[in-house]
């Protein structure tokens, strides 16, 4: 018997993941800047609402309203994926005013009704902080009055640098997929291209990394995308070709990528 | 004189370990992700569970219900394996108090773990530290014979029970109280990818590493046996081989590191009605018509002197 699979809304990705993802489990998109992370997420939820499940974004990384232009710029209606602001607000820098619960301050509105980005009273208050700690609190009341099936975090690299303390921030993130899991959510985590030399524990701790790469040569961006992990599954362990139109990420699971990208794919991959 | 040696329950591997891992000791399982540690570590404790021994897999990873599920893909029955949930709770950042998580956890079956994640208590997260763990390891211990057991990981033990602080210290007791057990272990850690040795490698009795690169044509997997005390081993890197049935281990076939190029031709791909589709965890997943015909060569790493495709 197979387990239901979740569409990743890329049918070429789909067949790499054997089907696609086994649902409830965390997983990481990794990759270098411009590489279509947050595309990827955002096709994932996208996916999730046209089945009339109920999707939610969190960004860190981009206000909202930027989020919208840039994926309105490819046609898509996302109007229904639920959005929620984590945005880091304008520093206040005045003196030692305490600090707000940012879990009273953030909304979650439509991406459709994503304004321009909303300005912080930054003069009369103190910002809120955002930290792994204060965004599964903050998802916590979000979780309990909706039924989420799929949610994006856009992305863990600003997420732990916006954390104070290092030396929480590997519990606390423990924490916070495992209240993800617990909830029945199926969870993308964006998150940079991690150090070789050091183990995340984002990675080791989540059931899967969908990894995304970009070379320039020639005048021409080549991309593509490897599976690197995936627990309990079968999956495609060859790197494929990965295009980005107006219709958005398509992936071939049948072709082989240029040579070139191949040798540089390579060199990530050291042999112990 | 040594004990009879315990058999891991892949051939292959109980080749290069001289028959098999001297009893009552600790080893690692190595290996960045994706590589098959917790695979091998669950042959091992099935293999004893089949031969009618008590045996335990500590689950601090991944949620026990999540691990059954995985290793269903294998077609593995491991009902009759013991399993305990050490994974921690969601943390509650209120001021609540903590409880003991040594009166919330029991040892049960595979087979009796709910299908559902474990839900972390509306009134209060438990506490589970790693000395928790060390000290209902030693009591469960105490109260019936195991013959086998695997933690797995050590890696997030490491990240996620101990204080920064305090790190070394508590994992040296740590290792040190399940060595005292006299229970064959195997202890699963995540290397990072370019990796240098821990406090674990020195305490262990041996080290199996498992391996995986591309070579150009596809994945390549291998395993070695870094050290092995007291036990003649064999030194070399072989090839090995996640299929539908679990690992394969080729003591037969050395391998060129880097390369991938075995010196020995493996067996050739399976027809394309034989594939298995969907199953097996790092076989690719696509029914072979999908993968051009030099490529799926490329997965069964034949050499390019035994006739694999020039490139």
């Amino acid at each position: 018997m197979t387990q239901d699979r979740l569409s990743t809304g890329i049918e070429g990705l789909d067949t790499m993941l054997g089907g696609g993802l086994i649902p409830a489990r965390p997983y990481v998109v990794s990759g270098t800047t411009g590489t279509g992370k947050t595309m990827l997420s955002v096709q994932f939820l996208q996916q999730g609402v046209r089945k009339g499940e109920r999707a939610l974004f969190v960004a860190i990384d981009e206000p909202p309203s930027e989020i919208r232009e840039n994926v309105r710029a490819l046609g898509w209606d996302v109007g229904k994926i639920r959005i929620l602001d984590a945005h880091p607000a304008a520093k206040a820098y005045s003196k030692r005013v305490s600090l707000v619960e940012v879990a009273a301050q953030r909304s979650v509105g439509s991406l459709m009704e994503a304004g321009p980005s909303q300005k912080t009273d930054a003069m009369k208050k103190a910002s809120p902080e955002l930290s792994v700690q204060s965004l599964q609190l903050m998802l916590r009341q979000e979780l309990q009055e909706t039924k989420y099936s799929r949610l994006v975090i856009d992305s863990l690299t600003s997420l732990k640098k916006l954390s104070e303390t290092v030396e929480d921030i590997n519990t606390s993130l423990r924490s916070l997929l495992r209240f993800i899991s617990e909830s029945g959510v199926t969870c993308l985590i964006v998150t940079d291209l991690p150090d070789p030399t050091q183990l995340e524990p984002e990675i080791f701790i989540t059931r899967g990394e969908v990894r995304l790469h970009r070379r320039l040569a020639m005048g021409k961006i080549d991309r593509c995308v490897t599976i690197e992990k995936f627990r309990g599954s079968a999956h495609d362990t060859f790197p494929r070709p990965m295009t980005i139109s107006e219709k958005g990420i398509s992936i071939d699971p049948r072709k082989r990528i240029p040579k070139a990208l191949l040798r540089e794919l390579q060199a990530f991959t050291h042999f112990a | 004189m040594i004990r009879e040696k315990v058999k891991t329950g892949i051939t292959g591997l109980d080749e290069m370990l001289d028959g098999g891992l001297i009893p009552g000791r600790l080893y690692l399982v190595s290996g960045t992700s994706g590589t098959g540690k917790t695979t091998l570590a669950m042959r091992f404790l099935m293999e004893g569970a089949q031969n009618g021994e008590r045996v335990m897999y500590v689950a601090v990873d991944e949620p026990p219900n999540e691990v059954r599920e995985n290793m269903r893909s294998y077609g593995w029955d491991i009902s009759r394996v013991h399993v305990f949930d050490g994974t921690p709770d969601v943390m509650s950042y209120d001021k609540t108090p903590v409880r003991d998580v040594s009166t919330e956890r029991r040892v049960q079956y595979f087979q009796d773990v709910s299908k559902e994640i474990r839900k972390t208590s509306d009134r209060a997260p438990a506490d589970m530290t790693v000395n928790t763990l060390q000290e209902m390891l030693r009591q469960e211990m105490k109260e019936r014979r195991y013959t086998r057991m695997a933690i797995d990981s050590l890696t997030s033990l490491r990240y996620f029970y101990i204080r920064t602080s305090e790190e070394n210290t508590s994992l040296i007791s740590f290792l040190r109280v399940l060595s005292d057990l006299g229970i064959t272990t195997l202890v699963t850690v995540q290397l990072p990818e370019i990796s240098k040795p821990d406090v674990e490698a020195h305490i262990a009795r041996g080290e199996i590493r498992l391996h995986k690169w591309f070579d150009g044509r596809g994945l390549i997997r291998g395993v070695t046996i870094e050290k092995l005390r007291g036990s003649k081993h064999d030194d070399r890197l072989r090839s090995m081989k996640v299929t539908t049935e679990g690992i394969v281990v080729k003591p037969s076939v050395p391998m060129r590191e880097g390369t991938g190029a075995d010196e020995e031709s493996a067996e050739p791909p399976p027809p394309p009605d034989e594939a298995p589709q969907g199953s097996a965890q790092g076989q690719p997943s696509q029914s072979p018509q999908e993968i051009p015909k030099d490529q799926a060569a490329g997965i069964q790493g034949p050499s390019e002197t035994a006739g694999g495709p020039k490139q």
